[in-house]
């Protein structure tokens, strides 16, 4: 890399791309022996490509959407109401109620339908354990991850501050992300958290299984589900989020959790990561594929995930292998098994 | 070399081909960073760069290679810094990583079977799922592939307790250089998923045929062909690895004011205790560690640590006495914390890295005892450089003895003439009835000692056998001719020159040959008023030049090593 900047080979459009068929999964750095962060590295080398003028068309597009639309597909802040129909009177009250908590939905969870249970899963599970919550709906932007990805770090910050300031304009203590993605932009480049470090930020795991352990979720008998969790390269590399989402599956009675190899912070990446799903979708279907393999050959009947961009993903490659299984978010196995409130009601008197 | 791209992707896979420029870059480096002179004498990169998936694939390409007379090199992650996986002379390098499954595992054989290009960090957390661990694997475990540590030979953890990964290789299925697939020792298969039964057979049949021609052929021997020899007689495709129940391990780790105290001490804990795994950090090594800031017991001491690997009533026995002999030792027994710190760091060893940024490896096989003389010798000799030390201990009263060289690259004249200070060691080595720690490209001259000359013997007679082109992995572990570049070429051409136009010029009227001088500045032809003495001098370039592209790497390097270290008296470096 550093022979190529000083012009011994040459940094051409070519080479640009290269720099773009990358996950950005965090796997480099999580085994290299130096201890060096190279996705960093990688995310440099992506902004000097940018720079040169090199950018891939996809990535522009993303670049131009964040900058005009506020989201990564060029759609609009009215278009973050969508995935609340069939439930606008339960979140009506919710939508900048100051509260403790705030639910960040995210770009893909907002914006693409066939993630909307996702969103109305988690609200469940909030209305379940009557959590004081607030939504930010049409006012949420995108959270600047994909503006690092494609070589833009300036950007980043005035993105999450526009989000922080609302939120900590509604008093939140406690943030909780649908994408894994947003966390770890934020904690990394967001200056207003630099400064005051008062907001904890969660991964709907982390968060559920707060819950549970308070004993604010009760689960009713599943009918022997097993399932295998897949663990996004960022909640597990990074945010090392590997055990919660398991002692959430080891609550609900009758699901099993059968691990994939490999797992946890080794765990392999959906390709969906790090803009690899617009720049080469076919490279990021065929990663995907070989991750849906590893749990082909397990004998659970359900993936379950916590991250958009692993569902989309294997959605793609469910489709490119024919192979049927369904994909999950840990918030829709949760939502699903929880018992009704008037039969834990009844249970308690 | 010439390659046909679109001929090679119909072997291997379209995808699975390259010869961009920077790919064959990243491709033709390992984990050390050499100077540019070096590449005056191997080539700076491969020509293609493949990633074959399966064996009838690779063997294509090796018939392919053999028939159009190019260099293959296999590789697995390039974590090793002996230069075994950079190329020599170009060609084709061929990255065995993608050909990395779990193919056959059986508890009661205790014994796993995989593709070698599997890392040795999947491979561990596969077993570790079942209950199972390995003997051995390399600190590099994070990325270093099966293929790579059992081609090259060496001690990882677990080494105190089990010795080498030699020990632990069952079997293994290769790539002979003449493309022939053969299977040595016992390679653990599901027989109704082997599809390569009738090739192995035939491989297997006409390798004994050749062996038994040359008066060898024990297995033994047969093994050891593979194993250990960088690649350089086949392409390792399959390894079946024994494997151990994960039963309780317990790491623990000592820090020590002196490197005495601390043999002292490791000697003990080896011989009453035999832990799993036993590594030794020196005080420069520890001095470095960012982590260890503010932790006035370990930073700047000299730390042995380790983990016990068995039941939980022998470990318990274990630890008291391991905290006995330390205390004897004038040691002090860090607390769990600090040992699960230790044992965490065993895959990142190179975290000291940041202080370079460039590393030059030097390492070598020592007897423990000898160790604080080593210690003491090696920091006279490299006084002048920044160098972190550390080794693991072996189950034979070894142990290696690994130095950093900690440099910087950017710096192109000092760090060109301090590479040679790696070779001081392997020399220190001799000194104290050691051995270097590898061979791979850079310690070719001392096969030999490495393999005893009895085993080096009969390798070299079956490396002619098998590949008498010398085409898998060339100029490793054998030595063999350099690539000239330029500049080496060009200072051959000016030596030859020069030496021939003094010697002319000088020669004759120091014997007082007269006749001979004005025969030299006579004009033999009219139409080039040219002196004879000087087209001598151009017939002495020719010849200056001809030797250098005649040399072997060995000899290169017998030249260049003291050419450097007299350049670095002068200079002070």
């Amino acid at each position: 890399m550093k022979s190529i900047l000083e012009g011994e080979g040459e940094f051409g459009k070519d080479f640009a791309d290269k720099l773009f068929l990358c996950n950005l999964c965090e796997h480099c750095t999580s085994v290299c022996t130096t201890g060096i962060s190279l996705d960093r590295f990688w995310e440099v080398a992506r902004a000097e490509a940018r720079n040169r003028g090199f950018l891939p068309e996809p990535a522009r597009f993303v670049l131009e959407s964040v900058k005009s639309r506020g989201d990564i597909m060029w759609m609009g802040s009215a278009d973050r109401l969508l995935w609340m129909e069939d439930i606008e009177e339960i979140v009506r009250n919710r939508i900048l109620k100051p509260a403790k908590v705030a639910y960040f939905l995210g770009c893909n969870v907002s914006l693409k339908s066939q993630l909307h249970e996702v969103a109305k899963s988690m609200v469940k599970i909030m209305e379940y354990a009557e959590v004081d919550y607030t939504l930010l709906a049409d006012k949420e932007v995108c959270c600047g991850a994909p503006l690092g990805w494609a070589g833009n770090f300036e950007g980043i910050n005035d993105m999450a501050t526009k989000n922080l300031e609302l939120i900590k304009s509604l008093g939140v203590e406690t943030v909780v992300f649908s994408c894994p993605s947003c966390i770890q932009t934020w904690s990394e480049y967001s200056k207003l958290l630099k400064e005051e470090n008062s907001l904890e930020l969660l991964t709907t795991s982390q968060f559920i299984s707060r819950l549970v352990s308070e004993g604010n979720l009760k689960f009713e008998e599943q009918p022997m589900v097993t399932v295998t969790y897949h663990d996004p390269c960022i909640s597990a590399r990074v945010l090392k989020a590997t055990e919660e989402p398991r002692e959430i599956i080891e609550e609900i009675p009758g699901v099993y959790n059968v691990e994939m190899t490999p797992s946890k912070q080794s765990t392999r990446c959906c390709g969906g990561h790090g803009l690899l799903d617009t720049v080469d979708p076919v490279l990021s279907s065929r990663i995907a594929e070989m991750r849906l393999r590893d749990a082909t050959v397990t004998p659970a009947s359900r993936i379950i995930t916590e991250c958009p961009r692993c569902i989309l993903a294997f959605d793609l490659a469910k489709f490119t292998t024919g192979y049927d299984t369904t994909v999950q978010d840990i918030t829709q196995l949760v939502g699903e098994s929880l018992s009704s409130k008037s039969g834990g009601v009844d249970e308690g008197s | 070399v010439k390659v046909d791209e679109m001929r090679i992707g119909d072997i291997v896979g379209a995808d699975n081909v390259s010869v961009k420029h920077e790919t064959c870059m990243i491709y033709s480096k390992d984990v050390t960073s050499l100077p540019e002179l070096v590449y005056q004498i191997i080539s700076p990169k491969f020509d293609v760069i493949t990633q074959p998936v399966d064996v009838p694939s690779l063997q294509n390409l090796v018939w392919y290679a053999t028939d159009n007379n190019i260099p293959l090199v296999p590789r697995g992650n390039g974590t090793s810094g002996w230069g075994g996986a950079i190329p020599a002379r170009g060609g084709i390098c061929v990255d065995l990583s993608n050909m990395s499954k779990i193919l056959y595992f059986n508890e009661f054989e205790q014994a796993i079977t995989v593709e070698s290009g599997i890392t040795w960090r999947d491979l561990l957390s596969f077993l570790g799922r079942l209950g199972f661990t390995l003997p051995v694997y390399p600190s590099s475990a994070t990325a270093a592939t099966v293929g790579g540590f059992v081609a090259s030979g060496g001690l990882g953890i677990g080494s105190t307790r089990h010795g080498d990964i030699m020990k632990q290789v069952l079997g293994i299925e290769a790539v002979l250089p003449n493309g022939k697939i053969v299977r040595l020792g016992r390679v653990l298969l599901d027989e109704q998923s082997d599809t390569l039964q009738t090739k192995v057979d035939e491989g297997n049949e006409w390798l004994a045929e050749e062996l038994t021609a040359v008066g060898l052929g024990t297995p033994e021997q047969e093994k050891k062909l593979i194993t250990g020899t960088y690649g350089t007689l086949g392409i390792i495709t399959k390894v079946t690895l024994s494997t151990i129940p994960n039963l309780q391990l317990i790491p623990f780790a000592c820090s020590f004011d002196s490197i005495t105290d601390l043999v002292n001490a490791a000697a003990k804990i080896v011989e009453e205790c035999q832990p799993y795994y036993l590594r030794f950090l020196a005080d420069n090594y520890t001095s470095k560690l960012r982590a260890l800031d503010g932790k006035e017991s370990e930073k700047g001491k000299f730390i042995l640590t380790g983990a016990l690997l068995d039941t939980i009533y022998q470990n318990e026995e274990n630890i008291d006495r391991i905290q006995f002999i330390t205390k004897e030792a004038d040691g002090l027994a860090l607390d769990d914390d600090r040992a699960w710190f230790y044992w965490d760091e065993r895959l990142f060893p190179l975290r000291i890295k940041r202080h370079g940024p460039s590393l030059v490896p030097a390492e070598m096989l020592a007897p423990l005892d000898k160790i604080p003389e080593i210690h003491e010798e090696t920091k006279a000799e490299l006084r002048k450089s920044k160098v972190a030390i550390e080794g693991t201990l072996s189950n034979d009263g070894t142990t290696s003895f690994m130095v950093w060289i900690l440099d910087d690259e950017r710096k192109s004249v000092s760090f060109t003439i301090g590479w040679h200070r790696s070779f001081r060691i392997a020399a220190l080595a001799e000194k104290f009835g050691g051995l270097p720690y590898a061979v791979g490209l850079w310690n070719g001259r001392h096969s030999k000692k490495f393999y005893g000359s009895g085993a080096f013997e009969e390798l070299t007679i079956m490396k002619k056998r098998l590949d008498p082109e010398n085409l898998m992995n060339p100029v490793k572990v054998f030595g063999g001719r350099v690539s000239a570049g330029r500049v080496s070429s060009s200072l051959g051409f000016l030596t030859g020159f020069f030496v021939a136009l003094f010697l002319g010029w000088v020669g004759p009227s120091l014997l007082g040959w007269n006749w001979l001088a004005q025969l030299l500045n006579s004009i033999p032809v009219a139409v080039f008023p040219v002196p004879i003495l000087l087209w001598i001098s151009l017939v002495g370039g020719i010849v200056g030049l001809s030797v250098i592209r005649l040399m072997t790497l060995n000899q290169a390097l017998f030249i260049g090593i003291p050419f450097l270290r007299i350049l670095s008296k002068i200079l002070r470096k």
